[in-house]
């Protein structure tokens, strides 16, 4: 008998939890329902006018400063535009590649659950402008409704503004981003008797990682373009080299040029001579941010890491731009993001411009980089008496990444629905030509043909 | 002749005074050896055991020590942290929910054990008990969805899930698991290995199929019942993906999704990590610590096959 009661109970309880689980959580998210798609100009949201939209931002996947700023400028704005209702929302799912923001989206449009705004980033921007339905923003809103977004008192960098562009038209609005900057820790090399090293070529840093080489015994340079998930920054680097990434049309790979070759074989020639550490990108930045790689190559966007690293080392933190290749001009690529409106709906349209133009405002730019600590894409506002000129002043660290911006080169999007795909084919090229002991121009020509090939 | 006994009893006298000598070295050199063979490998298996009990428990202890940390230490490689920190618990309580979610993850982890448990009794008295026609190939089926990996049907069980409306909810977590092969199989060999003749005496008493379940076979079986119920919410406790694909909003999310979200790309908290890490391990500790001899009877007397 006492089995009997405590089975029913068992079977009773587990009812009563689905049934009482499904009553807490409840569906939260709104659908996009309406009209067809439509290009014509969106109508303007009367006053009365109530819309509810929702905005997947990653951002809103990472607890702290992430999320309370990003939620902060949702109510902000819904305080502004009081007949529009904001859900944010972090993507569905579990991992933290950029292509899981993209299938995040994905998935949830297959469920007819797709977001009304999302932050996605730019690798995807041929995928998302042409195979996932993102609607083009110049041609709902007009070009000059666009172009006065960008302006206004402290107008958007003009590099950045033609980020979310393809083929002309405006799919995203840029929203943040950062640039490859090499990072130094000042008091191991002050110790190697090297207190102003010389940076501006990649020359001149492989004298600087020899030298503590020498006087340290260990490889102390780690590149985080050179592996997987760097693939925006490598870019950077072979460009910076003369190589191309796609041809202008968007047609074809490029990656096996000479430019491209003789990028990956001044990498390689780093790891043979024992400079370079051969480590994931994580293990890359903490490997910094510990003291155990004493240069790194890595984006701005982990600047407060790596203060944290420094302070906890107690050790001086320093930084500047990406290395050039003689007297090649560098070309800085950008990581990061721009926003898209995914929904069909007019009214939910008219509803994400306002927020899209809300959170790419200065307001919204200030809170952006002085708590989350992002680039201000409108850099005017950290010169003369602008309302980020203090914290510039104040962050001597964000001054390369700022410079880099003006002379910011787009991260190219693979054509085609295997982005993804040519992305990590270029990956593994570029680390089996440096760590893996393959010959570069036949490793990377290869690719380049193979890459091609998945090009539809 | 009388010599001759003599002779013959001396010299076997002598012969078996050496003999037993002999065997008495010999039981002493064997008994010194069976002790050194004891005594070697006895050594050896502690030295072994020590060994992994130390790569079990270091990695939890790691994670206590990171928690413990000044957040600006996360990363410092002494094996005691000093001075000792509560910020990183601090954060976590701050930042997240984690009350709630590791509220929201004992329930979603009970319910899911409670109905694999269920669902495994009762299929696994069916395929036990019973003989019907196209028994074998269910139970391959059943077996076969154990081999199917998750990555192949999440998909499609989001999309049924956002059509039932149960996104974002506990019970999306917990429907699309709400039976386990793996347990249906467990039981299946626990009843077949059941006596056949005290389940024929039962049905000559006159009980049906429900009372001999739950009066003869279930009262036997607490012991692996215990251990797979157990089981069933540690995994359930543990699952990452699915938890992380349905919820998008941290207020009602389950405590794998608070952990995460202190990972990302523009750096992870490591301090944080450790914190919310230890806070969702303490549950299962406590289980543990009450349920540990059910534990241990269940995985060493009843045993798992």
């Amino acid at each position: 008998m006492p089995i009997s009661i405590r089975l029913a109970a068992v079977a009773v309880t587990a009812v009563a939890a689905l049934a009482l689980t499904g009553c807490v959580g409840g569906a939260s998210a709104a659908t996009s329902t309406g009209a067809a798609g439509s290009v014509a100009t969106i109508p303007t949201l009367g006053p009365d006018q109530k819309v509810s939209i929702t905005f997947e931002s990653y951002n809103l996947a990472q607890a702290g400063a992430w999320t309370d700023t990003i939620q902060g400028l949702i109510s902000t704005f819904e305080s502004q535009h009081p007949n529009i209702t904001v859900t944010g929302q972090a993507p569905a799912t579990a991992a933290g590649a950029n292509t899981s923001y993209i299938s995040s989206v994905q998935t949830e449009m297959l469920a007819g659950n797709a977001p009304d705004v999302a932050q996605l980033t730019f690798d995807g921007l041929d995928y998302i402008a042409n195979d996932m339905g993102a609607q083009p923003i110049s041609q709902l809103v007009g070009e000059q409704a666009v172009q006065d977004a960008f302006g206004g008192q402290y107008p958007m960098n003009a590099k950045a503004t033609k980020l979310g562009d393809w083929n002309g038209v405006t799919y995203g609005i840029p929203y943040v981003f950062s640039t490859p900057v090499l990072w130094y820790n000042a008091t191991a090399l002050a110790d190697a008797g090297i207190t102003h090293p010389d940076f501006s070529t990649w020359d001149g840093l492989e004298k600087v990682a020899q030298t503590l080489k020498a006087k340290t015994g260990t490889a102390p340079l780690t590149i985080s373009c050179t592996v997987t998930g760097g693939d925006w920054c490598m870019q950077g680097i072979i460009k910076s080299n003369g190589g191309s990434i796609v041809s202008a049309d968007h047609s074809t790979i490029e990656f096996g040029d000479d430019g491209s070759v003789g990028a990956v074989e001044e990498m390689r020639k780093l790891n043979d001579e024992g400079l370079l550490q051969n480590l994931d990108s994580a293990s890359m930045y903490n490997a910094f941010a510990s003291g155990k790689s004493l240069i790194q190559v890595q984006t701005s966007a982990l600047q407060s890491m790596f203060m944290a690293g420094a302070k906890a080392g107690g050790w001086q933190l320093k930084n500047t731009t990406l290395p050039a290749f003689g007297t090649t001009p560098v070309a800085p690529t950008n990581s990061g993001s721009a926003l898209f409106i995914m929904s069909k709906d007019p009214a939910k349209q008219a509803a994400a411009w306002e927020f899209i133009k809300f959170m790419t405002s200065p307001t919204a730019y200030e809170q952006i980089s002085t708590k989350i600590g992002y680039l201000p894409l409108r850099d005017t506002m950290t010169e003369g008496d602008g309302p980020l000129a203090a914290w510039a002043k104040s962050n001597p660290l964000v001054a390369p990444n700022i410079a880099q911006l003006q002379k910011l080169q787009p991260w190219e999007s693979y054509p085609g629905s295997n982005y993804s795909q040519i992305s990590t084919i270029f990956s593994k090229a570029v680390e089996d030509s440096i760590y893996y002991g393959k010959d570069p121009k036949t490793t990377m020509q290869a690719a380049q043909q193979q890459a091609q090939a998945l090009v539809k | 002749m009388a010599f001759v006994p003599v002779a013959d009893i001396t010299l076997p006298v002598r012969t078996t005074a050496t003999t037993i000598r002999s065997q008495d070295r010999a039981r002493t050199t064997v008994k010194t050896a069976s002790r050194r063979h004891i005594r070697v490998p006895a050594v050896v298996g502690h030295i072994v055991l020590i060994v992994v009990a130390f790569a079990s428990i270091f990695p939890i202890y790691w994670m206590f020590a990171t928690a413990f940390r000044e957040p600006v230490d996360a990363s410092a490689q002494t094996i005691f942290p000093w001075p000792l920190s509560l910020d990183s618990f601090t954060t976590v309580w701050q930042q997240i929910p984690i009350l709630s979610m590791i509220g929201n993850t004992f329930v979603m982890a009970l319910s899911v054990a409670a109905c694999q448990l269920v669902i495994a009794i009762l299929a696994a008295y069916g395929f036990s008990m019973w003989q019907f026609p196209g028994k074998n190939v269910l139970f391959l089926f059943f077996i076969g969805s154990w081999l199917v990996p998750f990555q192949v049907t999440m998909i499609p069980n989001y999309v049924l899930i956002s059509q039932l409306g149960l996104l974002g909810t506990i019970a999306g977590v917990i429907v699309p698991n709400i039976c386990s092969a793996f347990a249906v199989m467990l039981m299946r060999q626990h009843m077949q290995s059941f006596p056949r003749e005290l389940i024929d005496a039962a049905h000559m008493d006159g009980r049906n199929s429900w009372g001999i379940l739950l009066r003869v076979v279930l009262p036997n079986m607490r012991p692996a019942l215990a251990a797979l119920g157990i089981m069933l919410f540690i995994e359930a406790w543990n699952n990452y993906l699915w938890p992380a694909l349905i919820f998008q909003h941290q207020s009602n999310a389950l405590v794998q999704v608070g952990i995460r979200s202190f990972l990302g790309s523009e750096g992870d908290n490591w301090g944080a990590i450790m914190a919310a890490s230890g806070l969702a391990c303490l549950p299962i500790f406590l289980i543990y610590l009450f349920l540990q001899r059910y534990i241990v009877d269940g995985f060493v007397r009843s045993g798992l096959r």
